[in-house]
């Protein structure tokens, strides 16, 4: 009974070996692209974008998952390299220092192969240490600047109804994704500082953080994932004790991305607010998903920065291939934003509001 | 036990002993009891600092935090009782979360997953969120018990299995790795609606269901053959087994119905949280397993009660309630569940010892 079923799994497990290999591919592959976590919704988007641009500039590549983790990465790097690659695409992990970064270049330049980082950031340092080291993102900067004028914006012009006790300040609550995360340090700093500039400007208040005795003005997903649970059980746990019947109620949810956002909205829809009626808590996130843009649409959300992924994935097909010919990394990418500092292409950010994309 | 270190030593014998004794006796109940005496001083402190804190809205939060993450704990409890442990709940409760959550978008959602596919019956897709939490649960007994494999080891496989599948699922269909929402109001008016109401806070419906399931299960625990002889194998196989304990069936039930427990939970968490991806689950198994060894439940093996793992669960969630009221850093959340734990475990071991 038991050596049958044994055979049985080592028959499943080549069979699935086999299937996986002949999925990628066959052959070896041009570009390997390293993500830093298939878990992430919006590097899933740049996923199937970046697959696509690829098979429709021939360019034969190679997925892994580094989970999270930055060992993972540095090792799979390390084995795409002896076994031949002609470029390599990295999201790196870590981004809270250069360590990282610069290991995964010592290891390119060893090799002599070029490097392309995208979306996670790294530093101008780290991407002038190399002549074939490109960086292609966003400007981490920018979505919360973008969000906090969007914020700004929105309540210059519907101060009155977003004030609910009447007491002329917007009392507001921010989610942020992880700790020690550049973008999610960013945006939740620039949000709010954007956001007030603008009201001073205007001459209201500053924003006031729903919980004057929380030091950090901010909660923040424990196990650094950004998700809609942990949005979702601050916010539910925020709302007992801060709600319209005892004339304290959260007048503004910002949140460092949209899964977070959604899991606020649920969390709103209990308690009877943001089901699409009049009554209704702006709802202020990053990315727009496609569940963002659809809850934006229903009324049942405010507003979100949209992350360009097909233009990420265009990019990155374009330098890529350019490595793989042996040609200027950066020939042909005009149309897009450079750094002056480093070889460094920007894919710019929007604001969304609820118009068709 | 000695009658002395007994804590329910009726009163006349606590007064006529020595005063020696009736110091070491005392130091025994505050030891003992010193995880209630903690769980009352804290509730008593987040009190003063935040009188919102025991209002009504809040005390109805922390129960329905609380009854979300029952089903996974009571499942685990079983496992840990066989002085085993299940390391791929968490990735269970994701991937039925999912599956329940694809399966039940509202039509005309924008972004179907399966566009074609018209809304379920919420009872079918329950029913199929059941079969996969147990069938996981199933391997994970089979492989354990006829291989005789560390259940750490077998789980760790399934935890590994379960999530490469749950990500390759939200690749399919039209959903490219999205997050899966947008549910139908069939599924969540069952979940998160209400039937009743405390003032003018809602109880959402989960909350009896998770009441429901935790009598299904203290009655399997304490009032069945099966449950009987989960304790029997628990807590010594080999003396279950020459006593006529189908030892191999037990350890396989035990596991299915813990796998059929994160079914429930999974099924629970997709709606309570509306939003559904691939991050949904992760590390749920180890709240459940700190919560079930606060609760008393030992990895000593065949020792536990369904009050206990009541309690750690509620515990933990005071914790993240009570922490978030006082306005105090995440970080100090990991450093107080872990002393926690640990103090728990350790008057766990000693009570244990001193029957011995």
């Amino acid at each position: 009974m038991n050596k049958i079923i044994c055979a049985i799994i080592c028959v499943a497990m080549l069979v699935s070996l086999t299937a996986c290999s002949s999925g990628g591919g066959s052959g070896a592959s041009d570009a390997h692209v390293f993500y830093y976590s298939y878990s992430d919704t919006y590097i899933s988007n740049v996923r199937s974008a970046l697959g696509r641009a690829f098979s429709a500039n021939n360019i034969k590549y190679h997925d892994y998952d580094s989970n999270s983790n930055q060992t993972t990465q540095t090792e799979q790097v390390q084995t795409a390299i002896t076994q031949g690659t002609k470029v390599l695409v990295v999201n790196i992990v870590n981004t809270g220092s250069d360590d990282a970064a610069q290991g995964i270049i010592s290891q390119a330049k060893g090799a002599s192969l070029p490097i392309i980082f995208f979306n996670r950031e790294v530093s101008d340092e780290a991407v002038n240490s190399y002549d074939k080291c490109v960086f292609i993102g966003t400007d981490a900067k920018e979505a919360g600047h973008m969000q906090g004028e969007m914020i700004g914006e929105y309540l210059i012009e519907n101060y009155d109804a977003v004030d609910l006790n009447g007491d002329g300040k917007i009392s507001y609550i921010m989610f942020k994704g992880e700790e020690g995360n550049n973008e999610a340090i960013y945006r939740t700093q620039y949000a709010v500082e954007d956001a007030n500039a603008i009201l001073t400007q205007n001459g209201k208040p500053e924003l006031m953080f729903y919980d004057a005795s929380n030091p950090n003005k901010y909660l923040v997903d424990k196990n650094g994932q950004w998700s809609a649970a942990a949005a979702n059980e601050y916010m539910t746990t925020a709302l007992t004790s801060y709600n319209e019947a005892n004339n304290n109620m959260i007048e503004l949810v910002i949140c460092n991305n949209d899964g977070m956002a959604e899991g606020a909205i649920t969390a709103l829809n209990s308690a009877g607010y943001n089901t699409g009626d009049e009554k209704s808590i702006p709802v202020f996130g990053v990315d727009a998903t496609d569940a963002a843009r659809e809850l934006i649409k229903n009324k049942k959300m405010t507003g979100t920065i949209l992350q360009d992924a097909e233009g990420m994935a265009e990019a990155i097909a374009m330098v890529t291939s350019n490595a793989i010919e042996g040609i200027d990394l950066l020939s042909g990418t005009d149309d897009f934003q450079k750094d002056s500092a480093s070889a460094k292409l920007r894919i710019p950010y929007s604001k969304y509001l609820g118009e068709d994309l | 036990m000695d009658n002395k270190f007994n804590v329910k030593a009726p009163f006349s014998k606590y007064a006529g002993m020595s005063k020696k004794d009736k110091v070491k006796a005392t130091s025994e109940f505050l030891i003992n009891n010193s995880l209630y005496i903690f769980m009352i001083a804290a509730i008593v402190i987040i009190q003063i600092i935040n009188p919102m804190f025991l209002s009504v809205p809040s005390i109805i939060n922390i129960i329905s935090l609380s009854a979300a993450n029952l089903p996974i704990a009571l499942g685990i409890a079983g496992c840990i009782i066989l002085t085993g442990t299940d390391l791929s709940a968490g990735r269970i409760v994701g991937v039925v979360a999912c599956v329940s959550a694809s399966l039940l978008q509202s039509d005309g959602y924008a972004n179907k997953m399966f566009p074609s596919l018209a809304t379920m019956p919420v009872f079918a897709v329950l029913a199929i969120a059941l079969l996969i939490g147990g069938i996981v649960g199933l391997i994970n007994g089979f492989c354990t018990a006829k291989f005789h494999l560390h259940p750490f080891i077998v789980t760790l496989s399934t935890q590994l299995i379960v999530y490469g599948i749950l990500l390759m699922y939200l690749m399919s269909g039209n959903n490219n790795g999205q997050s899966i929402s947008g549910l139908d109001s069939s599924y969540t008016s069952l979940i998160t609606g209400s039937i009743l109401s405390i003032g003018a806070t809602a109880i959402p419906n989960f909350v009896w269901y998770s009441i429901a399931i935790t009598a299904i299960m203290w009655f399997v625990w304490n009032k069945t053959k099966f449950g009987k002889n989960m304790f029997a194998v628990g807590s010594n196989p080999d003396a279950a087994n020459v006593s006529g304990v189908n030892v191999t069936l037990t350890i396989i039930a035990v596991f299915a119905l813990a796998g059929v427990m994160y079914g429930v939970t999974g099924f629970i968490e997709a709606a309570r949280i509306g939003s559904n991806s691939a991050a949904t689950g992760l590390n749920y198994e180890l709240d459940a397993i700190a919560a079930c060894v606060i609760g008393g439940v030992s990895f000593v093996g065949g020792i536990g009660k369904i009050r206990g793992v009541i309690i750690g669960v509620v515990l933990l969630r005071i914790i993240f309630v009570g922490l978030t009221f006082l306005g105090i850093d995440a970080n100090m959340q990991y450093v107080i569940k872990g002393l926690i734990i640990l103090v728990a475990c350790a008057i766990d071991m000693r009570k244990y010892l001193i029957k011995k």
